[in-house]
């Protein structure tokens, strides 16, 4: 009963106005960029499968001519231009176009006299981003140019179709992955851009929780330590299991709102992405095998004793988060310190997320890669690799080493907790250096005196 | 008179710092007893050891029959403690603050509803109960933290520097108050001031601690005859100088 009531005031601390609105604006934020990315990669897709070769022939001779309707004979969809000058801005704007592909004059010249012709392209760029830059159309025209002029020139030297078909693409690749000891006849980079987004989700979620966790219930801590409501609570006849029970619980509660809300975000943000990589993945190996056949095939799927076992090391995560942020929120004599205060665990925990992101951290050489393991947080961020890859050993040495650190962060946090400690530790910031300098002052002022 | 506490020399040794040296004292039924001393004289270190909050380097305190050091949860029961400058949850209404503090010293929902409106009536906040405390003034908070720390109509209150920080209107209520509980509901009080002054019109004894030691106790009446005083802070002063001769 007294417990609930702890538990009770501990959740509507932590749940006020501020926490609320930033959970909204997150989740507007997610889905506005869901529904932003859903129709860029609806417009990317869009130029990709109805492409318009715009095409402006300023040679105008037969041979360009029959080039031209060659391509359209082909099932393209050309659009013609004329236009005349340098000025390709211009040319651009006046005809409401964002690319063009020049003949110009002299092309079919220089083909006859043995060479190589010149093509111009002009393509408007409006900003950084990948897709919003995407010219289907002039990379699709060039192609079918050069591809035409290749085929005519291997025809007047004699080249059969055979033999030409050969040069343009002279090797069959068929590309097979191997992991452990299974192996599938799929490209690696058809397996990553199946995964990869998805495995994008687990470290943003990690990295959320243990932020908020800690930042969380540092404040809590360091909150009735300054007001000192804490010496008033611990004076009441609750146990102080009951108080640090009830902030940790309450901490852990909010934290898998917050990374429940977040994951259900991003998910919606990436899910467009991954729905059209691994559609087009699917389109260029259907004559093989399925993408998620292959993951199966590989033992790169997940099964739910893994998924427990994700979890398992999640819950031990939020744990060690909660033990120190104990330790360091008690620690913390204004609350204007919980900010610096939070910095040892932020590091802790952007580290391993940055490095997964961009290596294996099971491949790092010896030292770095001990010391890397060595942060209890790293291996929640290579929980789903190292169960995906068959490393289970390392994950269950990971997982005891979790235990362990725990054990001791717990250990340590309720020693402060349960002693006189609670009230007597402290870091000041600066504030020992002040108080040096000020007694010296003090002195000298005596010794003048005297 | 039984007694409610008996302080058998407690103390309190810090790294460097003898904080509390065998202090002793008794406080009775209906009693009002202070500690005055300077700052860092050991009273608030005396206070947090019968309060459960810190643990005695030497010696004991018995509250109603219990031991601060073996029974320190059967003691939590009978006190309520209000610290010097002590705040409230910013994000509670008063009224739901009174609630949850009354839920960790009762269970039954009815013994609940009679301590918080018992504490209604005596914070006099009316209306403004139903605030959040965030928009309380310093006078309101301690008034609140006061009918908090009496609600529950503990055997011994201890209260911290209860009218610091306060203006003169505020602080008289609130001796008015503690007065009142002693005289009319018997309930004990241990004060801690460094405010002789009004020590002198609040408490029935008073003890005077400096440097960890508690050099005399009686009442004020008693203390100013003994050393021929005119208010308490004369008799501080000649009981530290009395000290330092010997």
């Amino acid at each position: 009963m007294k417990f609930i009531n702890l538990l009770k005031k501990e959740l509507s601390e932590l749940i006020n106005l501020q926490m609320i609105l930033g959970l909204v604006v997150a989740m507007g934020i997610f889905m506005i960029l869901g529904s932003i990315m859903d129709t860029t990669i609806d417009e990317a897709k869009e130029e990709t499968t109805n492409v318009t070769i715009r095409l402006c022939d300023r040679d105008d001779t037969e041979y360009t001519q029959e080039l031209i309707k060659s391509i359209k004979e082909d099932g393209n969809n050309v659009r013609l231009f004329d236009t005349d000058g340098d000025d390709y801005a211009a040319i651009l704007k006046d005809n409401d176009i964002k690319d063009l592909i020049i003949i110009p004059e002299g092309f079919t010249a220089a083909l006859e006299s043995s060479k190589r012709p010149e093509l111009i392209t002009v393509s408007r760029m409006t900003s950084a981003a990948t897709l919003s830059n995407l010219n289907v159309g002039t990379s699709s025209g060039l192609a079918l140019i050069k591809d035409r002029i290749a085929a005519d020139v291997a025809q007047k030297n004699g080249m059969s179709e055979q033999d030409y078909a050969i040069v343009e693409n002279p090797v069959v690749v068929r590309d097979n992955t191997v992991v452990d000891d299974k192996s599938a006849e799929i490209s690696p980079s058809d397996i990553m851009s199946k995964i990869a987004i998805q495995n994008a989700v687990m470290p943003i979620v990690v990295f959320v929780l243990i932020i908020m966790t800690s930042q969380m219930l540092m404040s809590a801590v360091a909150n009735e330590k300054t007001d000192k409501t804490l010496e008033t609570l611990l004076s009441a006849p609750v146990s102080r299991g009951a108080v640090i029970g009830a902030k940790m619980l309450a901490a852990a509660i909010i934290a898998l709102i917050n990374a429940g809300v977040y994951m259900f975000g991003f998910s919606f943000f990436v899910s467009g992405a991954t729905d059209t990589v691994t559609e087009a993945a699917e389109n260029l190996i259907a004559s093989t095998m399925s993408v998620d056949e292959a993951i199966n095939k590989l033992g790169l799927s997940l099964g739910g004793f893994d998924y427990f076992l994700i979890g398992l090391q999640l819950f031990f995560t939020i744990m060690i988060c909660l033990s120190v942020s104990l330790i360091l929120g008690a620690l913390v004599n204004d609350t204007k310190n919980t900010q610096s205060m939070i910095m040892p665990i932020m590091m802790l925990a952007m580290v391993p997320y940055m490095i997964s992101i961009l290596a294996d951290i099971n491949a790092l050489p010896g030292v770095l890669r001990y010391a890397v393991y060595a942060i209890p947080f790293t291996h929640t961020f290579m929980a789903i690799p190292n169960l995906m890859f068959g490393n289970r050993l390392i994950f269950f040495a990971g997982l005891i080493y979790q235990i362990i650190v725990f054990i001791v962060c717990i250990f340590f946090a309720l020693r402060i907790f349960m002693s006189d400690k609670i009230f007597t530790i402290r870091l000041n910031f600066g504030q020992k250096s002040k108080y040096k300098a000020r007694k010296r002052r003090q002195q000298k002022a005596e010794e003048q005196k005297k | 008179m039984s007694n409610v506490l008996e302080v058998k020399e407690l103390t309190k040794q810090y790294s460097k710092v003898l904080a509390a040296d065998k202090v002793s004292f008794t406080i009775g039924e209906g009693e009002i007893f202070a500690l005055i001393g300077p700052n860092g004289a050991g009273k608030t270190t005396t206070i947090r050891m019968i309060s459960t909050l810190l643990t005695p380097t030497d010696g004991d305190a018995v509250v109603a029959g219990h031991s601060i050091i073996k029974e320190p949860a059967k003691v939590r029961e009978c006190i309520t403690y209000l610290p010097d400058e002590a705040g409230a949850y910013k994000n509670m209404t008063g009224l739901k603050y009174l609630r949850f503090m009354a839920g960790l010293f009762l269970s039954d929902i009815d013994a609940l509803n009679a301590a918080v409106d018992r504490a209604k009536e005596i914070c006099g906040l009316g209306d403004r109960l139903e605030d959040k405390i965030g928009s309380y003034s310093r006078g309101m908070i301690r008034k609140l933290l006061l009918a908090r720390a009496v609600m529950t109509k503990p055997k011994l209150a201890i209260l911290d520097e209860p009218t610091s920080g306060l203006d003169v209107i505020n602080a008289i209520e609130i001796r008015k108050t503690i007065k009142t509980l002693a005289e009319k509901e018997k309930m004990s009080f241990l004060l801690s001031s460094h405010n002789m002054l009004e020590i002198e019109f609040v408490s029935d004894r008073v003890g005077i601690i400096t440097g960890g030691h508690l050099m005399v106790t009686g009442s004020a009446d008693e203390l100013k005859e003994r050393y021929n005083a005119k208010n308490l802070e004369e008799v501080f002063e000649r009981v530290v100088i009395e000290n330092e001769v010997h």
